[in-house]
């Protein structure tokens, strides 16, 4: 019972508002066109991009499931390839000290840089954009598993010890758990940039998916069409980002100073 | 003859810890070199509930480190259990140590942070559960098995950090100033309820602590500790008779036990005040 009213008197702060706001964003959107009188070509109102959506509605949606298609896989392959590394790096000294150089310059090279080369090796397949998604997520979780790991309570590592914990009791028990809310960070951070990647990785060429629609709608000077593909990335996004915090929200709720 | 591997020769029962000048430098040979533990010779008989008492950074957390096998003392000295001498580690998982603050695990229930010492021991989960539940009640924690250490007070996490460490059945339990962070009311009655534990479920205890009514209140013998570099200044049989309760710290021989250490405590409290400002000097200059 009290659960219940706890939620729905929390749900007007946290749910409402933001309902408010984004209603409020369309409004603006809308109206601000007509009332200021700017030309559609540089700032269309929102009833001609939701039409303009509504007309290609099919195309969309098989853009939209291409591309967090290639997102999901990109940031899974990422997250489990960063948090691997990030323990191997916080396990074995010797190995952050040889390795983790090469991962920060490897990030220093722009993506697009890495775009022909990949297309080049895997083609022009959904393989390659999975990989330029893989690329822009592994990093900032490798640093973040790394860094939390490390960051475990030394008092707490010799309370186990005095248990007479080994090396793996301690990790599954104690380092990993503790790292969780720093690695959950970068998580967030993550899917946000595999959205990028994929999408960036389409400009090099496919025929479907968001970032192809957003290159040709350049092209064409389909400005609407252009604007459409905007709102829908920002739809995505948020919904991808909304995903992951909710999960972690559900198995990383401690913060990691408790 | 005849002696079993618990006696000595003489017959009595062999000391469930004892330490044989044992020191500990930090830095040794540098011309930094620390002497945090200097000659320390201590024995405690099973049972026995000792406080260790000094003034802070006196090396009292140093020395509990190397009874709890966390640290190897220095190769002049020795730490003996049961009449037999202890390597490096090997005194990992043979005391019950709790250090001062509770370091519960935030993301563990009441019960499993409880069980932590059991699970590595290998002791089934479930079975685990089972004997942390049926104590609940006896640490003041009767409902409370299923919450997060973040909905629990300061007393309340203590008590089930003392849970934990009385869950993993040592001989010695190793307590570093458990009550020091709490106020002054809830650490009178946690003193109180630890005796009852204590009485109930014997075991030997060092206990440290830096507030002398605390040592009288709860020792057997207190045991007082100089300025750094921490040695055995002089240690005090309490007969006051047990069980003891709250009135006792008003008794005259209390007061009379009290005015014999205070002036040993204070002195060195005084020397190692003296030592931090001189060394406060010396880095200003």
């Amino acid at each position: 019972m009290s659960g219940i009213t706890r939620l729905t008197g929390r749900g007007c702060g946290s749910v409402c508002l933001p309902i408010v706001m984004i209603l409020v964003a369309a409004a603006l959107w809308e109206l601000s066109p007509r009332v200021f009188k700017i030309s559609p070509y540089y700032f269309p109102p929102l009833s001609d991009v939701l039409a303009e959506g509504w007309r290609i509605r099919t195309i969309v949606l098989d853009g939209i499931v291409r591309t967090v298609t290639e997102t999901l896989l990109g940031f899974s392959a990422g997250a489990l390839f960063g948090i691997a590394c990030g323990v191997l790096f916080a396990l074995v000294r010797p190995l952050e000290r040889a390795v983790f150089p090469l991962f920060v310059v490897s990030q220093t090279v722009p993506v697009v840089a890495f775009g022909a080369i990949v297309i080049i090796w895997f083609g022009n397949t959904i393989f390659a954009k999975v990989v330029i998604a893989f690329y822009l997520t592994f990093f900032p979780v490798t640093v973040n598993t790394h860094a939390g790991i490390l960051a475990c309570d030394p008092q707490k590592v010799a309370l186990m010890r005095s248990f007479g914990a080994g090396p793996a009791a301690i990790f599954w028990r104690l380092r990993l758990p503790s790292a969780l809310p720093t690695i959950a960070v970068a998580l967030r951070l993550g899917i946000s940039l595999g959205l990028i990647g994929a999408i960036v990785g389409e400009w090099f060429g496919d025929t479907v998916g968001l970032g192809v629609m957003l290159i040709q709608a350049m092209y064409t000077e389909a400005v609407v069409r252009l604007w459409l593909i905007i709102l829908c990335c920002g739809v995505v996004g948020a919904g991808l980002y909304g995903a992951v915090a909710f999960v972690e929200r559900r198995l990383v709720w401690w913060r990691s100073d408790a | 003859m005849g002696t079993s591997p618990a006696t000595s020769d003489d017959g009595q029962e062999l000391p469930v810890i004892e330490l044989v000048n044992v020191w500990k430098r930090f830095g040794a040979g540098s011309p930094s070199e620390v002497v945090a533990v200097s000659g320390v010779d201590l024995k405690i008989r099973p049972g026995e509930f000792i406080t260790l008492i000094g003034p802070s950074g006196c090396g009292k957390s140093t020395l509990f480190n190397m009874i709890g096998g966390l640290e190897p003392c220095d190769d002049d000295g020795s730490i003996l259990m049961r009449g037999r001498v202890q390597q490096d580690g090997e005194l990992l998982g043979k005391v019950a140590f709790m250090p001062q603050k509770d370091l519960l695990f935030p993301w563990r229930t009441v019960v499993d942070n409880a069980i932590l010492a059991l699970e590595v021991e290998g002791v089934p989960v479930r079975q685990a559960r089972e004997r942390a539940r049926a104590m609940l009640p006896d640490f003041g924690l009767a409902g409370f098995g299923d919450h997060y250490p973040h909905q629990l007070s300061g007393g309340m996490r203590q008590r089930v950090a003392l849970m934990r460490t009385f869950l993993f059945e040592r001989e010695l339990i190793l307590l570093d100033e458990p009550f020091g962070a709490l106020d002054a009311l809830t650490r009178a009655m946690m003193q109180r309820w630890l005796l009852d534990v204590w009485a109930e479920h014997r075991r030997t205890v060092l206990f440290i602590t830096h507030d002398i009514d605390e040592a009288i209140f709860l020792g057997d013998r207190v045991v007082v500790m100089s300025a750094r570099p921490g040695t055995i200044k002089c240690s005090e049989t309490i007969d006051l008779p047990r069980p003891r309760d709250a009135s006792i710290v008003t008794s005259p021989e209390f007061m009379a036990i009290k005015r014999r250490l205070l002036g040993a405590v204070e002195e060195e409290s005084l020397k190692s005040f003296e030592a931090a400002r001189a060394d406060a000097r010396r880095v200003g200059a």
